[in-house]
């Protein structure tokens, strides 16, 4: 009986459960019915009204002005390129506008992640435009591969988010590494020319990040190709956000060393040369990475950020035609020049996946991935004027080096031939 | 290090306690008589630096004496706040989730207030007096510092002689030791209350626009100030404002000197490490410990 039973109420159910799935199946396809449609008539027609672009950056929080600036930095480029009439598609036989999709982490690293798989899951769209700062980079980088969405960022420049094997993900920053050994490179010429001893004896304090990691790993790298140039006698990091760095500077101070290298982002900076100077502290030369020519630091150390040196990714006084074009578009569109990288790299990430989108000639995110490997942005605004993706994703464009000069000014003072002041290799007293 | 470094680590660190002491006392007279945990004390020491920044760049008259002005507007901005909303929160013995969650979310309100009206950028007050110093031997103070201190003194004096000599000292200081006892002696809690949060509120604002001559900010300025305050408060005995100073200065020194035992990457680490040591060992705070010391004696 109870067997019976059992095949009875089974045998009645089956139908139903075959009912309830088509009604859910065809309930489902109803609901879905505009939206798929829509879907279907895009493709059928073969093309969106729009290249959808994913962005995702911190506008606000700790992060908050660089990521603004990035931003900045992306809606020109689109609005060049829209002006134009936007990207060639060859497969839809027209030129397409951008179109962004916008998300403001909050520099939070959870959020940042959110955002990420939310614009690659449910806008549509057919790359992703993020992150400021390694540390959030360093978040958004999982994602891509993830969801197969080609990523590039504008500001994440720490080489270990590019050396995990991922296939979907861009970025425009050359790797800190190379800033460190450039740095170094650049006071080993000094030493070449005689503008400093042989010997000098060199204190690093360095943020606690893989960006201040990888800045230290490009000095040593330097130092050991180049025994007896320079010394290192202080090697210390500190956790960023820091409010008081008094007793790491006096430890400093007790190294004895000749020049000071740090690498620290904008507020750090600032508080710690506040203190540096405060303390009475003197170096031949002085460098906090790639800091030292931002406006609000300037405006926050006075002539205590004179002879700062900075090896940088980008300055609007490059020499070439497109900067010159860029910074006068960013006036006129913004009623200020831009005064740091920023908003140069977000705009080259703009135009290298315009063109990867033109070479691919489709909207496939495969075949826009593949081309982005592929392709060379050969007005690029950036050192070299190249922009090019190794093979691991990440670009490799030389560093400039800078020197904060009094009066607001700033010289090029490595390499040689970019040079447009002499630099000073101890720091007036 | 030779001594010279040690000391010039000790002048730190005893530079930095002002400040952390100016900082906390806003948060402990809060607390005191209220029983409420200020989690928007973040939010307005950021609204006391921008005070600082807009006076700066109105009147023609040094920063730090603008700064000072902070403390009798940032009153009256702790009244209104209580009584637009504070004293709603209903009376309790110890911090309730309704006063947590009101004070969290003014706290970000208030900083999205600061990011409508100032933006992300990074913000700083620059004088001559910014970077000047004096030597004393082999020992560097920067000046600045000094001047922030002597003002976080005085005003630490000024609450001293107010809790002692007046009548809204009395009430503030029988409320915080015993509330019920106060009200059976005819204290008005409800004026009290509101004048303490105004109080709390004026050396919080006081606090960051103080703190705005030594640091640059942006609207999520006071953040790791505050988890400090809330640290040296702890410390302090929660209610004690003489303990309130002798856990900044415990905390300043421990942070300056583990630099020479400790990396510096884990300074931040140190205060947190601390607080759980105090909460498990000294649940009391200082204040606890000079009771029972009393009490032997």
């Amino acid at each position: 009986m109870k067997d019976t039973g059992i095949r009875a109420h089974g045998g009645s159910h089956r139908p139903a459960a075959r009912t309830t799935i088509a009604c859910i199946v065809v309930g489902s396809l109803a609901l879905l019915g505009p939206w798929g449609s829509g879907i279907a008539a895009a493709q059928s027609a073969g093309c969106p009204d729009a290249i959808r672009v994913g962005m995702v950056f911190p506008m606000t929080g700790r992060e908050g002005r660089p990521g603004t600036y990035q931003v900045e930095g992306i809606r020109l480029a689109m609005e060049l390129i829209n002006a134009k009439g936007g990207v060639y598609v060859k497969e839809c036989g027209k030129r397409l506008p951008f179109k962004e999709i916008l998300y403001d982490d909050q520099s939070d690293q959870g959020r940042t992640v959110q955002l990420v798989e939310r614009t690659m899951s449910s806008d549509n769209v057919v790359a992703v435009i993020g992150a400021y700062s390694s540390s959030l980079g360093q978040a958004q980088s999982v994602v891509p591969d993830r969801y197969q969405v080609p990523w590039i960022s504008p500001g994440a420049g720490a080489s270990p988010i590019y050396n995990q094997g991922r296939k979907w993900i861009f970025g425009v920053l050359a790797p800190v590494e190379l800033l460190g050994y450039t740095t170094m490179k650049f006071l080993g010429s000094l030493v070449d020319q005689g503008k400093l001893e042989k010997g000098l004896k060199i204190a690093i304090v360095v943020e606690n990040t893989d960006h201040g990691k990888e800045y230290v790993e490009g000095v040593n790298r330097w130092v050991k190709e180049n025994p007896g140039a320079f010394k290192v006698v202080y090697n210390e990091s500190f956790q960023m956000g820091g409010t008081d760095f008094s007793g790491i500077l006096q430890r400093m101070k007790a190294a004895n060393a000749d020049i000071f290298l740090s690498d620290a982002h904008l507020q750090d900076y600032i508080t710690m040369h506040r203190q540096y100077t405060q303390m009475g502290l003197r170096h031949r030369m002085v460098s906090y990475g790639a800091r030292g020519t931002e406006e609000p630091a300037r405006k926050a150390l006075g002539p205590a950020a004179d002879y700062i040196f900075a090896g940088i990714w980008w300055h609007k006084d490059l020499p070439y035609p497109q900067v010159k074009a860029f910074v006068q578009e960013h006036k006129k569109k913004y009623q200020r020049e831009p005064d740091s990288y920023y908003p140069s790299t977000a705009y080259d990430a703009v135009r290298i996946l315009a063109a990867a989108i033109e070479s691919a000639g489709s909207l496939d995110r495969t075949s826009i991935r593949n081309a982005l490997h592929k392709v060379r942005l050969t007005d690029s605004l950036l050192p070299g004027q190249t922009l090019q993706f190794q093979e691991n994703g990440q670009a490799m464009t030389p560093f400039v080096i800078v020197q904060n000069k009094p009066g607001d000014k700033v010289d090029f003072v490595y390499p040689e031939d970019s040079r447009t002041g002499e630099v000073v290799t101890r720091i007036p007293r | 290090m030779g001594l010279d470094d040690l000391l010039n680590l000790f002048v730190a660190a005893i530079l930095l306690a002002g400040i952390y002491t100016a900082m906390s006392i806003g948060m402990t007279v809060i607390y005191g008589v209220m029983k409420m945990v200020n989690l928007a004390h973040a939010g307005f020491m950021m609204l006391g630096a921008y005070f600082a920044l807009e006076m700066s760049q109105r009147l023609p008259i040094d920063p730090l004496i603008t700064s000072v002005l902070a403390a009798p507007v940032f009153f009256l901005l702790g009244i209104a706040t209580h009584r637009g909303m504070v004293r709603f929160v209903p009376v309790a013995d110890e911090p309730t989730l309704p006063s947590l969650l009101l004070l969290f979310g003014l706290w970000l309100v208030l900083q999205n207030f600061g990011y409508a009206v100032w933006g992300a950028d990074d913000r700083s007050i620059f004088t001559p007096l910014t970077m000047a110093t004096f030597r004393f031997g082999g020992i560097v103070v920067p000046v600045i510092r000094l001047i922030v201190f002597g003002i976080a003194l005085l005003s630490l004096v000024a609450l001293h002689l107010s809790l002692q000599h007046t009548w809204f000292g009395r009430s503030v200081r029988a409320l915080t030791q015993n509330r019920e006892a106060g009200q059976l002696a005819g204290i008005d809690t409800g004026r009290t209350a509101m004048l303490a949060f105004g109080l709390g509120i004026a050396f919080t604002g006081l606090a960051g626009a103080l703190l705005a001559n030594l640091y640059s900010f942006t609207p999520d300025f006071g953040g790791s100030f505050m988890l400090r305050s809330f640290v040296i408060t702890v410390l302090g005995g929660l209610e004690s404002f003489s303990g309130v100073a002798i856990g900044a200065v415990i905390v300043a020194l421990i942070e300056t000197f583990s630099i020479l035992v400790v990396p510096a990457n884990y300074q931040h680490a140190i205060s947190f490490i601390l607080l759980v040591v105090v909460l498990l060992v000294l649940p009391g705070g200082i204040e606890g410990l000079l009771q029972r010391w009393r009490r032997l004696r």
